[in-house]
């Protein structure tokens, strides 16, 4: 199970979430093991069966405003019942300031606040987004990822088949490069994110010549930050006894992080050009998505073909009137 | 299958130039080979791979080579982590 710690939350995403800490930095080991956001009202209402103490708790205006209304006594003893959890991080928004038993509690229990400028709605949002993401099921895979016609395609092979050089003649078509070698896959809402794993750039292998910067050659239409994965495309060496698809009618599916991802196995062979196969590919997949499937209708038109032959004649020929 | 956890020993960690050595070692052997560090595992035939595992000088690394000569390609990788890419 991933988890996150307090310290690095705050240390790389201070300036994003526009936070600053209002307790002693010793409050910040502690660790962030769950994706969800609560906001603490009920249990600042005292009820405490079913608190949600390992997620972010967020203090908005309202919760400041009722801390406000209970007697000093009552939210001292409240909030030492609440900080006897193990929270790992409460956030008030807004730029709110807290009542000073709650720093002083948070100090001794050593419990994180930090206040944020944001609004709570807009914190919620991002903050849920960020840590959907950064707690969702990923992996890298070794391939090349790029985006023909709009499509995420992920290209896979065994090492030296052609990967780079396949994705190399996709940018000079006027395609995107997003990450070669490694692709980072993290998997959101039914669908597969790829991107790189570092931010370094751009960079291929191409074997005899070394390293290349495609953003610097191609320029920043080549390129992409991330992409949706349509398809994966896995090349094989050609052999000659190996059953290849021939008409379409069956689909393949791999499973990525628990999504069936649909997959094409594409044999290559020296001088052919895949990067072609390789948009024809990326047409289908939409046309497929759209509703017209190639494979369907010609065998649509083969039926209806033989079943006509078959069936025998129902008009004959009218017979000449005879004047 | 064979597993094996080895250590950056050389000050200036996996840069390009060790990373080199090493794919090009993996490359002469028949075997897979895969190297893990914290989550991200790479292909050991890969320089792009290698080198984005940007591998510090103390950190932990696990091969894992498959194939039939394994054994000989797990030797001679950590002969070259053991001789700190002949760099110091």
């Amino acid at each position: 199970m991933k988890i996150l710690s307090v310290r690095d939350f705050f240390e790389y995403k201070n300036r994003e979430f526009a936070l600053s800490l209002i307790t002693e930095p010793k409050t910040l080991d502690n660790n962030i093991q769950e994706s969800q956001i609560h906001r603490p009202g009920l249990a600042l209402a005292g009820f405490l069966e079913r608190f949600s103490y390992k997620r972010i708790q967020i203090i908005g205006e309202t919760e400041i405003n009722f801390m406000q209304t209970i007697s000093e006594d009552t939210l001292y003893d409240r909030i030492k019942e609440m900080f006897e959890f193990n929270i790992p991080l409460i956030i008030v928004t807004k730029g709110l300031s807290i009542p000073q038993q709650v720093e002083y509690l948070a100090n001794e229990m050593n419990i994180a606040i930090m206040t944020s400028r944001l609004s709570t709605d807009k914190l919620l949002n991002d903050l849920t987004r960020y840590l959907r993401e950064y707690f969702a099921p990923q992996k890298s895979i070794h391939g090349t990822l790029v985006e023909v016609f709009g499509l995420g395609m992920l290209l896979t092979g065994k090492s030296g088949i052609g990967k780079s050089e396949c994705a190399l003649d996709l940018v000079e078509r006027g395609h995107r490069l997003i990450a070669d070698d490694i692709v980072q896959i993290i998997q959101t809402d039914d669908t597969l994110v790829g991107s790189a794993v570092n931010d370094f750039g751009y960079f291929m292998e191409v074997r005899g010549i070394g390293l290349i910067d495609v953003e610097r050659m191609f320029g920043i239409e080549a390129v992409r930050k991330t992409t949706i994965i349509d398809t994966q495309v896995e090349l094989l060496l050609w052999q000659d006894n190996l059953d290849y698809e021939r008409i379409g009618l069956t689909n393949n599916f791999v499973d990525i992080l628990g999504i069936n991802l649909p997959i094409i196995y594409l044999p290559v062979s020296p001088g052919k050009n895949v990067s072609v196969i390789i948009e024809v590919i990326a047409l289908n997949h939409i046309l497929k998505n759209y509703g017209y499937d190639a494979a369907e209708a010609y065998q649509r038109k083969l039926q209806e073909k033989i079943q006509r032959k078959a069936r025998p004649l129902k008009f004959k020929e009218p017979e000449e009137k005879k004047l | 299958m064979i597993r094996k956890i080895i250590i950056v020993e050389n000050k200036l960690g996996l840069h390009a130039r060790p990373c080199a050595l090493l794919v090009k070692t993996a490359s002469k052997y028949r075997s897979d080979l895969l190297i893990k560090k914290d989550n991200i595992e790479v292909n050991g035939k890969s320089i792009m791979g290698v080198m984005m595992l940007a591998a510090e000088y103390k950190s932990e690394l696990e091969l894992i080579a498959n194939g039939v000569d394994e054994e000989y390609m797990i030797d001679e990788i950590t002969e070259l982590f053991k001789a700190k890419f002949s760099e110091e």
